[in-house]
């Protein structure tokens, strides 16, 4: 078994991971990416549509374009990257076990490790179809891999279940490629992802997205024949008498994204019932101490930018550690959910902030028109900042100021009054 | 004979009402087997009908051809398949041909292997162990639930005890972690005195009643509000389809072949005795039938004109909860006295940690019909949640159903046929199946020897199948080593449980070949996880594709139509 000691160990490649070896790099730490594909990229190398990078390189850029960036810095800077490699096992003492082709096991001591592994899709059983289990039923992700990367069209008339951004996009893709799409159904009353992605992927292509109606059933056994869609009230309840059945051949599920933490587990890290990711702290650092958390294994972020910012977070933050790791009972305020929010991340801030300002990220409930965000402490109400429009899908991201707060109680975030 | 009919019609009257007793015929010939015609209007009224018939006194079989409107012909196509089968002609010749690759039918060969004879087993399925032996929680009951002198319950509790034996020999997990029944009042616990009774006259072995405390004492997660508890120390629990193919690949070892998608349309009978198999692969000379094949086994015995049973779908669905709620699991099986549910299953751990839920017992008119309904998933969550709280549907990760051959008369067939000297019944084998699986292969081996008594046997017989240890459960050293002998052990294709490329090679080129994403998924777990193949999904694909040497577009999900792509996205790309 090879044996490594390395300063900084991010696991994964992908857009958090990346953006984080650079900054841990700049930061001076010896480090060590572990990417288990043989590419650097993650999710990113399939996401061949555009629309990423326009927060942070204000430029429209496909998933590839935006990767690649980040990718021939890391060549610059002659970061080390293990690819084709796993990590297996995280301990609390910060010990990775990982497998690789090449070199058999590795058993690697790190002083800080960075937890960048993304999430995965939700699945079919996880939001209850009934009927049988034919072939022709995907995610959203593995029809967008089969296209884009093998070169495989998985069916000739879909149905999508969800408006996920995942689902809307594979919407005009698969009609790019000749497929017919049907419709897209999504059970809530309201979309599930941006604006942006049902004018850009449904509207301009004629593309009828049936809000309040979800998927009951499937059926034939061998193939996906056709499925039935059903209508549902305010509360999400079936409503007799609205089943339609629709002959398709293919069934797209996009119906969430949650964070992949297999690994935070086995390292015993406290996980958020909210997020599904670790609770982290302003630094991101998990409730392990010298283990941190960035990107979509932390919460599932809207925009990639988003993620390669928590990514370089995540990184100071591990530099910290490594240079002054003695220094345990790192103070910290919570950070609640006020009126009509629905997470905020991090749901920690360190008493002790070094930067003058920092992000905090949420999502919203409801949707709502000409609302404010605000802070709460003790009693005060302070504005952060006033928004035309807030809605569910759309994560916000405010910036605070350090000398706003009172880094001594805690914090509550309020969108609207 | 008229005493027996008059009673007939008194209880359909009472159960289903006067005006559907009059659309129902009556027919009991001189082996007592009885024949119902007619037509009603609902399948539960067919259903009814049928167990009424099979508690008349002394009812051999029930054939139950009364017809519904909900009830449609599956399109088996016996013909057609027959027609293929003959214009092929004869490919094989054995000494014993066994219809049927589940438990039942793999048990069997398995016990027959031991002798100077050939053997093949023929299955419809792209693969074993997926029909009725798929449909259940892996429960090896200990038989206090049987009719006392049932066949049923010989088999059950001697099967039971033969499966430490088993796992021994064919080295799958095996956990006898013994089982509950709960009483919550006095109602309950009268139930509970009569299991008690007997499971003492069945022979269950170490049964008793324990008060709350004793009962918590061994399962902790029993409520508090629990008083009595019927404790069977004998049950455990196996996953039923490694020990299948545990049984198969030990099978094949000793010289039985294995057919797959090989469907029998037609048997030929000349003087009394089967002589061919005609199947949609060809034409097999047969010495002997043994007729293991599940739900359709009625299908089967009309092919030699011997049918006394009508078997029909009483289905069961399952669900896998995560892994990560195993702390809310109990260890050992409990269930609750049948007055607040239908008798069915109840929470249990699989021995890889997940909860498992149900099966479900739902009467459905369709043999095939092996969807998953609200019905089901509800009477098994309702049921669940009672017994097991702080698991709910947000656990579940998975839900299937598949389907219970249940006959009329409730009770095993296993029997050589009274027309046809060579053929043996071995039918309706439904619960506790799985759990009687060792003992109906000795029974039919008895039988098979009773019928050919002349048998020999194999001098070099072996017992004994091995396991390749998963990756996942390697230290890290063992681990280290594999991928030194084998690079692609270090090549983790399934995340969520930790496969690598070379247990899914090795799937696919093993004694029992999978050659489905399906069979890889049984046989390795990739795909089994949360995430449902949604990431291994396409490798597995890619995978399959290259060991087989066909394009992806030729690999199906569970065989036949199951094809998982359905055409290149671009034409070869320009150079």
């Amino acid at each position: 078994m090879i044996e490594k000691k390395v300063d900084c160990v991010v696991i994964g490649g992908g857009p958090a991971g990346l953006a984080a070896a650079i900054e841990a790099d700049k930061q001076g730490l010896d480090t060590l990416i572990i990417e288990r594909d043989v590419t650097l990229g993650g999710i990113l190398q399939q996401c061949i549509h555009d629309g990423f990078g326009l927060d942070r390189f204000k430029k429209r850029m496909t998933g590839g374009q935006y990767a690649q960036r980040f990718i021939d810095v890391i060549k610059e800077r002659k970061i080390n990257v293990l690819l084709n490699t796993m990590v297996l096992d995280i301990t609390p003492s910060k010990e990775i076990y990982a497998s690789s082709p090449d070199e058999g096991m590795l058993h690697i001591n790190a002083k800080s490790i960075i937890l960048a592994m993304g999430c995965r899709e939700r699945t079919r059983s996880q939001v209850l179809i009934y009927g049988d289990r034919p072939a022709g039923v995907l995610t959203a992700g593995a029809v967008q891999r089969y296209i884009n990367m093998e070169g495989y069209l998985p069916g000739k008339k879909a149905v999508i279940l969800g408006s996920g951004d995942i689902g809307l996009i594979m919407a005009r893709r698969m009609t790019l490629e000749g497929i017919k799409v049907e419709g897209v159904y999504e059970i809530m009353h309201r979309q599930n992802g941006l604006t942006r992605n049902v004018v850009q992927c449904l509207k301009d292509y004629n593309i009828p997205l049936h809000l309040g109606t979800t998927v009951k059933s499937i059926h034939d056994k061998k193939r996906i024949h056709s499925v039935t869609v059903v209508e549902v009230d305010k509360n999400l309840k079936e409503i007799p008498g609205t089943e339609r059945d629709i002959d398709c051949d293919l069934l797209v599920l996009s119906v969430g994204l949650i964070p992949e933490n297999e690994l935070s587990e086995k390292a015993q890290i406290e996980i958020d019932p909210v997020t599904k990711g670790p609770i982290v702290d302003s630094d991101m650092m998990t409730s392990i101490p010298g283990i941190f958390a960035a990107g979509n294994v932390a919460t599932v972020f809207d925009l990639v930018d988003y993620v390669s910012q928590s990514g370089e977070i995540a990184a100071r933050g591990a530099a910290k550690y490594v240079k002054h790791p003695k220094e345990e009972n790192i103070e910290t305020i919570d950070v609640h959910p006020g009126n009509n929010v629905a997470f905020v991340f991090p749901q920690k801030i360190r008493k002790k902030m070094e930067s003058e300002t920092f992000p905090i990220f949420m999502r919203v409930k409801n949707e709502a028109c000409n609302v404010a965000t605000y802070l709460e402490q003790g009693g005060n109400k302070i504005k952060i900042k006033k928004h035309l429009i807030v809605k569910p899908p759309e994560m916000i991201r405010e910036i605070l100021k350090t000398n706003q707060l009172d880094l001594s109680s805690d914090l509550t975030i309020h969108a609207g009054e | 004979m008229e005493q027996a009919i008059n009673e007939f019609y008194n209880q359909v009257k009472r159960t289903c009402g006067d005006e559907v007793a009059e659309h129902v015929q009556i027919e009991i010939d001189k082996r007592n087997v009885v024949k119902l015609t007619g037509e009603v209007h609902t399948w539960q009224d067919v259903v009814d009908i049928g167990h009424i018939a099979g508690r008349l006194s002394g009812t051999k079989g029930v054939v139950n051809s009364i017809k519904t409107p909900e009830f449609q012909k599956m399109p088996n196509d016996y013909p057609a398949a027959e027609k293929t089968g003959r214009e092929k002609g004869i490919i094989g010749k054995y000494d014993i041909v066994i219809i049927g690759g589940g438990i039942t039918g793999a048990s069997i060969a398995r016990t027959l292997s031991k002798y100077n004879k050939s053997i093949v087993v023929l299955e419809k399925k792209n693969d074993v162990c997926e029909g009725a032996s798929k449909a259940n929680n892996g429960m090896i009951h200990s038989g206090y639930d049987s009719k006392t002198g049932s066949l049923k319950q010989r088999m059950c509790v001697k099967g039971n005890a033969m499966y430490t034996q088993w796992s021994k020999e064919l080295d799958f997990k095996f956990n006898r972690c013994g089982s509950f029944v709960v009483a919550f009042d006095e109602e309950d616990e009268e139930y509970l005195n009569q299991f008690y009774e007997r499971g003492k006259a069945n022979g269950v072995p170490g049964i008793e009643i324990l008060d709350g405390d004793e009962a918590r004492k061994i399962e902790p997660l029993i409520s508090p509000e629990v008083t009595k508890a019927l404790w069977t120390p004998s049950a455990g629990y196996i996953e039923t389809y490694e020990v299948v193919l545990a049984l198969m690949e030990n099978a094949i070892d000793n010289g039985v072949k294995l057919m797959t998608e090989t469907e029998v349309a037609a048997i030929d009978t000349e003087s009394q005795k089967a002589t061919q198999v005609i199947t949609n692969k060809g034409v097999i000379q047969a010495g002997c039938v043994i007729n293991a094949a599940g739900i359709y086994a009625d299908d089967i015995a009309e092919m030699v004109d011997d049918r006394f049973y009508t078997l029909h779908n009483r289905r069961g669905t399952l669900v896998l909860m995560d892994r990560k709620k195993r702390s809310f699991s109990p260890k050992c099986f409990v269930g609750t006295a049948p007055k607040n549910f239908t008798k069915g299953g109840g929470p249990m751990t699989t021995p890889d940690g997940n909860p498992f839920w149900g099966p479900s017992a739902i009467e459905v008119a369709n043999k095939e019909d092996v969807g998953v309904s609200p019905q089901d998933i509800q009477f098994v969550m309702e049921k669940g949640k009672h017994l097991s709280p702080g698991i709910n549907e947000k656990d579940i990760i998975r839900f299937f159903s598949g389907a219970r051959p249940a006959n009329y008369i409730e009770d095993f067939i296993i029997e050589p046929s009274e027309k046809i000297d060579n053929f043996i019944h071995v039918a309706g084998i439904q619960s506790p199946g799985v759990a009687s699986a060792p003992a109906v292969g000795e029974y039919t081996e008895q039988i098979y020897l009773n019928l050919f008594p002349n048998t020999k046997r194999k001098e070099n017989w072996n017992p004994i199948r091995k396991k390749q240890k998963p990756f996942r459960e390697c230290t890290q050293e063992e681990r280290d080593q594999l991928i030194k002998e084998d690079p692609k052990y270090g090549h983790i294709i399934c995340r969520c449980e930790t496969v690598t490329e070379a247990e899914i090679i090795r799937a696919i080129h093993g004694k029992v070949p999978a050659t489905t994403v399906d069979a890889v998924k049984r046989r390795t777990r990739a795909g089994m996880g949360r995430c449902q193949a949604g990431f291994c999904g396409p490798r597995v694909v890619e995978i399959l594709a290259r060991e087989l040497g066909v394009d992806s577009l030729e690999i199906t999900k569970n065989g036949g139509d199951s094809r998982i792509l359905v055409s290149k996205s671009r034409k070869e790309p320009e150079k």
